[in-house]
């Protein structure tokens, strides 16, 4: 049985604008141990997603409208808050992009590290800050002793990451939620902490959703990976799946516009045109008026995710229908 | 080509103040701490380097946004650090910035056509028909409908907007444009778009660009050749092709390495150098090399001395004392 089932999920806010649908039916599963990752561009709906199943929506203007997320026999989008409250930063823990603004400033960080230990298990504070020391010195922080006295402030960021990372899985949680956590890191310091929450990963064996723009990222980090746009999930593949026979348009199309890819002179791939306005209900495929492949039909049937081959599901029609064998775009001109 | 910029071992440097009565200075940060560099006519230079290395101030010291400490700036034989703040301020409409966040550089209160038409009247008073038609081709440009010129800032996208602040750069006509990050804002998708506009532009008008980014896999696509910052100073110069493909510097061979590329076949078979720690705090740099605490190839002389920034095979330039061995 997968460790975690999310099934049909909308996330909708309700803002003066109109109704934004964030997350517009997503389903998909965690098994344990694995690494999944969540890609897509700002405004996709992938922190939403993940904010949903840990009950960090606020509401109002944000209401989970429909769905279900399974873990270990509970919903968590429809139980008490008393028992959601028992999985949070206990079995399920979180990291987020900006450590600076996710610790607390007023707070040490040996108490803000032994919290989780005096909530969930009741643990004596003497006890607790033993483990946390432990904790520290296992995300490679030196002289944890003496530091864990410090406040955040005093720590570099990538030191404040680690810290982070210290406290989402002191309780040994089995599912961790890694929100962009390097995206503010500088690329020496990013690939320091992808290689500590690998290791944590094996030392635990927790599932990791890894939440991130960058393709690049997601190859060296994640065994499976699902792409968002427009608050659905187009995409859902294994890693080397998703680079080497990408099914779906717009996963084909942000690979071609990474410059890391491209020789020099030759002009980068644009995808035309911008992502829909998530407040006005429209029909068919959200990636259709910008995709190079988009027939009549496109825009008339509402596109689900299917099966392809084993693993590898996309909601891209035409390729369900098998009229397009290779999504990536041969010729092109580049809007500039 | 002719030298179009010149630093001479340039300097930048923030004091460091303790106490209110007694007022003392108790050292200071070297942002920038000896850079020599030659940037030729028509050229797009890519400066990269690791937040804090000194890339951005070194780019206001540049269009002496804030004052030199030491050295010079020489733009086309003029040395900027010498001459009054009045001429300095008459010089800057040979150079433009364009900036990181496009929400933070455009002023909200200013339409399109206030922020353009001044920037272009800081190089010649025109009449409104003429300043009219100028910015309509100025949008034009850069991709964006002139008939949109009377709306505010907020009514555009992301990418839009920095199409605007790239417009407002080149609005005056200037001699050297210098890029702050001016893409690492925007989505993947969007980020194509400007990257394109600015390779096209630049071959275009023949401009000269100094290009800043974290990312080296954007700087090595847009330019010509690129200088690597290490805490204040250059550590490595040369053709950008060359410096990501085959690095000189241990410290650029593992910024290269660090970066994940999107392939999951070739990022199982690479080797990764991942640096230990962080970056040392410019306000005491290291004694010798500043990288060698973080070097895997250190040994005892890159501790004795400062490595020099020298020629180590033709154009490619590096500061490590052991490139030939390593």
């Amino acid at each position: 049985m997968a460790l975690l089932e999310v099934e049909n999920l909308r996330t909708y806010f309700y803002t003066r604008g109109g109704v934004v649908r964030a997350v517009d039916n997503v389903s998909f599963t965690l098994e344990q141990g694995e690494t999944m990752g969540i890609v897509g561009e700002s405004g996709s709906g992938k922190s939403v997603t993940c904010y949903s199943l840990l009950g960090l929506i606020p509401r109002p203007p944000g209401k989970i409208v429909s769905g279900s997320a399974l873990f270990g026999g509970v919903d968590l989008l429809n139980c008490p808050k008393e028992q959601l409250r028992r999985i949070q930063g206990k079995r399920i823990s979180m990291i987020f992009q900006d450590p600076m603004t996710s610790l607390n400033p007023y707070m040490r960080v040996s108490d803000q590290l032994v919290e989780p230990l005096l909530v969930h298990d009741k643990m004596s504070r003497s006890q607790a800050l033993t483990r946390a020391i432990a904790s520290l010195e296992e995300v490679g922080i030196q002289d944890a002793a003496n530091r864990i006295n410090l406040y955040p402030h005093q720590f570099s960021g990538g030191m404040r990451q680690r810290v982070m990372i210290a406290m989402a899985l002191i309780s040994r949680p089995e599912i961790l939620i890694a929100d962009e956590p390097t995206t503010a890191l500088d690329v020496t310091v990013q690939a320091q902490i992808l290689e500590l929450i690998r290791q944590r990963q094996k030392d635990l064996g927790t599932a990791v959703i890894f939440i991130t723009h960058d393709l690049g990222v997601v190859a060296s980090f994640c065994n499976r990976v699902n792409v968002m746009y427009a608050g659905r999930i187009v995409e859902s593949a294994p890693t080397d799946e998703i680079f080497a026979r990408p099914m779906h348009p717009y996963n084909a199309s942000l690979q071609q516009s990474i410059p890391a890819l491209h020789k020099k002179g030759q002009a980068l791939f644009t995808i035309p045109g911008l992502p829909p306005d998530l407040t006005i209900e429209f029909r068919g495929c959200p990636f259709a008026s910008r995709c190079a492949h988009a027939g009549e039909i496109c825009k008339e049937q509402d596109p689900a995710l299917k099966q392809i081959v084993p693993g590898h599901k996309t909601s891209c029609i035409r390729f369900q229908r098998g009229e397009i064998a290779d999504v990536r775009i041969k010729n092109f001109v580049s809007a500039v | 080509m002719s030298i179009f910029l010149e630093l001479e071992n340039l300097k930048t440097h923030f004091p460091i103040y303790r106490g209110t009565i007694f007022r003392r200075q108790i050292g200071s940060v070297k942002a920038v701490d000896g850079v020599n560099l030659q940037v030729r006519k028509g050229e797009i230079l890519g400066l990269v380097g690791e937040s804090g290395c000194g890339k951005s101030t070194l780019a206001r010291t540049i269009v002496q946004l804030i004052p030199t400490t030491q050295g010079a700036v020489i733009l086309e034989g003029r040395n900027l650090s010498e001459i009054s703040r009045a001429a300095v301020r008459a010089e800057r409409v040979n150079f433009q910035m364009i900036f990181q966040d496009p929400y933070a550089s455009l002023n909200p209160r200013m339409t399109v056509y206030d922020t353009l038409a001044e920037a272009i009247q800081t190089r010649q008073q025109i009449d409104k028909k003429l300043l009219l038609e100028k910015v309509g081709r100025l949008m034009r440009t850069v991709g964006l409908p002139a008939n949109q010129m009377r709306r505010y800032p907020h009514e555009f996208s992301g990418g839009q907007r920095q199409r605007i602040a790239i417009a407002r750069a080149l609005a005056p006509e200037p001699k050297l444009i210098i890029a702050d990050e001016p893409v690492s804002a925007l989505d993947v998708s969007i980020q194509s778009q400007i990257l394109n506009l600015i390779a096209r532009l630049c071959r275009e008008m023949q401009l000269t660009m100094i290009f800043i980014s974290h990312d080296i896999s954007v700087v090595k696509y847009i330019s010509d050749r690129i200088a690597v910052m290490y805490l204040g100073r250059l550590v490595e110069l040369g053709p950008a092709t060359e410096v990501v493909e085959k690095p000189l510097h241990p410290y650029t061979k593992a910024l290269v390495s660090a970066i994940p590329i999107p392939d999951p076949q070739v990022e199982r078979r690479r080797q990764r150098i991942i640096l230990q720690g962080d970056p040392p705090s410019p306000m005491s740099p290291p004694v010798g090399c500043a990288f060698h605490p973080r070097c895997p190839y250190a040994i005892a002389a890159c501790k004795a001395q400062r490595p020099e920034l020298e020629q180590k095979e033709s154009n490619r330039f590096a500061a490590c004392i052991r490139v030939g061995e390593i």
